[in-house]
């Protein structure tokens, strides 16, 4: 089964091809022109597998969280392509893609993608036969309230879990594991999370697919604030 | 040719199919409703609503033109002017879709997509022309040459006019969006009860202004109990400001350039006493006023497909790297 894997919510925008478990192609570029070079970049990775979008069985979307603005690009393109091709479409969480690639390693893993200000989106993972399993839900918000729950040695994987190293630091000691690869999304990895569930013949309604924020707009959180003072 | 035209630069989600000037789908979703609760328009809402229904809106204007994907010739998409993460979602979905089908893709300017619903309402309708497109989210004045040859002849240097409306409705706690609710409010009311100021009136710029106006309304009535105020006369007599100045503005750029057509668009061209005083004064000046069908005032997508086929006349093709442009000047094809 052949997968096109997009994703646009992070620092790193990415497309990704593959044939089963067999990576084709992969190109990762640093954001800022999510827009602008999404389709060029679909075309770049298909031609370099050798195929045309009419050869691909299946569409996999990183849904975030991350960057609101780059998932949308990701999410919107991914939806609209399901439609036009009419080819089925799962969306894929960007922190079990980060997860994923460090499915070898038997420790607590802990993705972090940066929500600014000292604020994260996480989840704990652990490894488990090929692939990883989450532990709780997603967690939004203050890094050391995050870290406080951390008890036993984990790894941090993800653009921001450098950009906070020293927080997590300072606050876990030698439980804090870091290594040099695996923080940076890669649009296979998107697909090959995919694959299993494409597998069983499951897929997201395509033009419902929407992005996993887990923030509420600063508007709507006022908004929301006021409702329950008065 | 038949093309699809894309627009989602502000709050509406909206798709259509037009072919060779004949509307055969104009579906629009209007995320009114759900900014209503904020009192104006918020970025990030109306983008986070537009990624959730801009599949929907495509697929109705397709399915309900009894057309294919397949069938589609070209895209046409408003890239250029308006909010940026709204401007995002459609240009993002223009694209695929291009892509997807191997057609061309067109970049519109918001702006010159209200031009072309005047154009596409009023296949009559002379050129050169000047062109007033006002809404809640600008107010411009164009000379239109010919198709897709402009000169950008005004602006407001503050407020859109639709966007005064907003405000002063907000102000007297009628509502949002305060367009429609004040000019129905001003049937009842009196519009010589207050003589509010007509910001750059007797100036000889064709550009506008209506934050001044908006504060002096606001300065006359503020801190005074809103039960006992004239709401009806206030409506009127601010409604009637702002429409003397669009009027007179519009008819010193017509004389400027020597035309005898003039063409009303956007949201606020479907204001009744805009209508009435635009007719009036036309007549007596003998200038030719048009209007948009209803449907094509407010933001939609058959003047998006309607600029795009003039647009491929002229060869005028985007690459798949078009990007969102939120602040693009109005410019026509060289």
């Amino acid at each position: 089964m052949r997968i096109l894997g997009i994703d646009t919510s992070s620092r790193f925008n990415t497309v990704g091809l593959i044939d089963g478990d067999h990576i084709l192609a992969d190109f990762t570029w640093e954001a800022g022109d999510s827009l602008q070079k999404i389709i060029l970049s679909i075309d770049l990775v298909l031609a370099s597998g050798g195929l045309t979008l009419a050869d691909v069985d299946g569409l996999a979307v990183g849904i975030g969280p991350g960057s609101w603005t780059g998932v949308r690009v990701g999410v919107t393109v991914g939806k609209i392509l399901a439609y036009a091709t009419n080819k089925p479409i799962c969306g894929v969480s960007s922190l079990d893609a980060l997860a994923y690639q460090a499915r070898d390693v038997p420790t607590l893993l802990c993705p972090l993608i940066n929500a600014g200000k000292e604020n994260v989106y996480a989840a704990f993972f652990r490894p488990r036969g090929e692939t990883v399993v989450k532990e709780g839900e997603y967690y939004v918000g203050d890094i050391k309230g995050l870290l406080k729950t951390i008890k036993e040695p984990a790894l941090f994987l993800g653009n921001a879990a450098h950009l906070y190293r020293q927080i997590i630091v300072e606050e876990l000691g030698p439980l804090a594991n870091y290594r040099g690869e695996g923080d940076v999304q890669r649009g296979s990895v998107i697909a090959l999370l995919a694959l299993p569930r494409f597998g069983r013949g499951e897929s997201d309604d395509a033009l419902s697919i929407s992005p996993l924020y887990l923030k509420e707009s600063l508007a709507q959180a006022l908004l929301a604030k006021r409702l329950t003072i008065s | 040719m038949l093309l699809l035209g894309i627009e989602t630069s502000c709050d509406e989600t909206a798709a259509a199919l037009v072919a060779d000037g004949v509307i055969l789908s104009n579906v629009i979703a209007s995320q009114i409703d759900l900014h209503a609760k904020f009192g104006g328009i918020v970025p990030e809402v109306a983008a986070r609503k537009h990624v959730e229904t801009i599949g929907y809106i495509i697929r109705e204007a397709i399915d309900s033109a009894n057309k294919t994907p397949a069938e589609i010739e070209a895209i046409a998409v408003t890239s250029k002017y308006g909010l940026v993460g709204s401007l995002l979602v459609g240009v993002a979905a223009a694209k695929s879709l291009a892509y997807t089908l191997k057609v061309p893709l067109v970049g519109i300017h918001h702006i010159e997509g209200h031009i072309f619903a005047n154009i596409l309402s009023n296949p009559k309708m002379s050129m050169p022309h000047v062109c007033l497109t006002v809404s809640g989210g600008h107010t411009m004045l164009v000379y239109v040459k010919d198709l897709c040859q402009y000169e950008v002849l005004g602006n407001t240097l503050d407020d859109a006019a639709g966007e005064a409306f907003d405000k002063i409705a907000k102000f007297l706690g009628l509502g949002f969006p305060g367009g429609p609710i004040i000019d129905k409010l001003s049937a009842q009311g009196n519009k010589k009860a207050f003589n509010f100021p007509r910001p750059l009136w007797r100036s000889r710029t064709l550009d506008l202004s209506f934050s001044g106006l908006k504060t002096a309304v606001i300065n006359m009535f503020k801190g005074k109990d809103s039960s006992t105020l004239p709401i009806a006369d206030i409506a009127a007599s601010f409604q009637e400001a702002v429409v003397n100045v669009l009027v007179s503005k519009t008819l010193q750029a017509a004389w400027q350039k020597g035309v005898s057509t003039i063409s009303v668009t956007g949201g606020v061209a479907t204001n009744r006493r805009l209508r009435e005083a635009f007719s009036e004064i036309c007549h007596q000046e003998g200038q030719q006023v048009f209007f948009p069908r209803p449907d094509l005032c407010t933001d939609n997508a058959a003047m998006v497909a309607a600029a795009g086929n003039a647009r491929l006349k002229y060869g005028n093709v985007a690459g798949l790297d078009l990007d969102a442009i939120p602040n693009a000047p109005l410019k026509g094809v060289t």
